[in-house]
């Protein structure tokens, strides 16, 4: 198959939990004749457990459908990667063609996600425990003003 | 006819502020808020979710925990009138049946509110830095506002023929759970056509997509979420249907009838 797939963008990327990266490709026809009903994916795979990654939350565009390339035509490919879980993983887009049985694959890109640690960002030991202790105290005027006009009825 | 739903209000609203009973429960939230919320930043296991991970597990636990004591407080603001022969005197006034139930919407609705905003200043302080801020308390709140005012009609429409508080709040934890625990399965769960159906049309699985969609994927306009919605306003009208139908009964009956 005269079709091929490479990575643009970086071999190595790295980042933190929640980053967000972009991975740049393009496929080209580098054969006389155009191809029809071409769709492209991305494949992630986990380099520690050596298992496929659902990508439900990876990637809000897992595949790509290409359609026709014409001869000796290259198409750019972009997908924009949600760093979700740290560890290291490897990624690979995929091309399908419809009749063949053989997928086209580029080479790996190698990531490694870091763990964010999200220990206090915002400071929340003040709200954790101010709020109910301001709450109690706000219950506790609204119990001293109802019992004031209460046994005060020249008040009203 | 605004005169007699401020009544109505005015008297559930004292109530519950008179009593203790919606104090205690606001006291509670905000300690199951501060617990979630110290956990979820301090707790070494926990704080390596990502940020967005775990701002879409605290809307759940703030939805939910709302939500659970909205239904508790409404199954028994239209029985208690039943079981405390209140009604009769009630209905002896100028009022009419929608005065009354609006007045009652409008004491969860107002509770719902002081609820969500006890749970702002932990919203703030849990998205601190994630640039989600704003889509977190807004969606959290469009969200809790249908789903609240989507219970209470469902509590409202069950009070008028059972008049008990045990039997509305039974059925209403009933409705919660057969809606809530399939939210909760997992995507493997959830592949199989009949759980796609049901997790299109269940309000509250709806809901969560939808924080999912906001939170972790940032997808925080109106449009990209609005196949959540729909269903959720779906069930709103389901839900204010039922209520006329069962207010539109007890009209025709009336108290006495049982």
């Amino acid at each position: 198959m005269p079709l091929e797939l490479r990575i643009l963008s970086s071999k190595t990327m790295s980042g933190m939990a929640g980053d967000f990266a972009t991975v740049d490709g393009e496929i080209a026809n580098r054969g006389d004749v155009a191809i029809n009903n071409v769709t492209t994916y991305i494949s992630l795979v986990n380099a520690e457990t050596k298992t496929p990654v659902d990508l439900e939350d990876w990637s809000a565009e897992k595949g790509l459908f290409i359609g026709t390339i014409d001869a000796n035509q290259t198409l750019p490919l972009t997908w924009k990667v949600h760093f979700v879980q740290s560890g290291n993983y490897t990624l690979s887009i995929v091309a399908n063609i419809d009749g063949s049985n053989i997928p086209i694959i580029s080479e790996l890109t190698y990531f490694t996600v870091s763990p964010k640690q999200n220990l206090n960002p915002g400071h929340v030991l003040p709200v954790a425990l101010g709020e109910p202790i301001l709450l109690i105290l706000v219950f506790l005027m609204v119990k001293y003003f109802r019992d004031k006009t209460a046994f005060n009825p020249m008040s009203r | 006819m605004l005169k007699m739903i401020k009544h109505i209000w005015l008297k559930d609203i004292k109530a519950e502020i008179y009593t203790w009973k919606s104090l205690v429960w606001l006291l509670v939230t905000s300690i199951i808020f501060s617990i979630t919320s110290y956990l979820l930043l301090t707790n070494k296991e926990l704080s390596l979710l990502d940020q967005t991970e775990m701002l879409w597990l605290f809307a759940k636990i703030i939805i939910g925990t709302i939500l659970l004591i909205i239904i508790i407080d409404a199954s028994a603001l239209i029985s208690n009138e039943f079981e405390n022969e209140t009604m009769e005197n009630l209905f002896l006034t100028p009022l009419t049946t929608a005065d009354f139930v609006l007045g009652k919407l409008l004491t969860s609705i107002t509770i719902w509110g002081i609820s969500y905003l006890i749970s702002i200043p932990y919203m703030i302080v849990t998205s601190s830095g994630s640039g989600l801020t704003y889509a977190f308390m807004g969606y959290v709140a469009f969200f809790g506002t249908l789903a609240v005012l989507g219970f209470t009609m469902l509590i409202f429409a069950l009070s008028f023929p059972y008049k008990s508080m045990k039997n509305t709040l039974t059925t209403s934890f009933v409705v919660l759970l057969a809606l809530t625990i399939p939210a909760l399965f997992s995507t493997t769960l959830k592949n199989n056509a009949l759980a796609k159906i049901f997790g299109q049309i269940n309000p509250i699985d709806n809901i969560f997509s939808s924080l999912d969609n906001v939170l972790v994927d940032y997808k925080t306009s109106i449009g990209q979420n609005l196949t959540y919605i729909i269903p959720v306003l779906v069930f709103c009208i389901l839900m204010l249907f039922a209520l006329l139908v069962s207010v539109r009964i007890f009209s025709r009956r009336g108290i006495l009838k049982d």
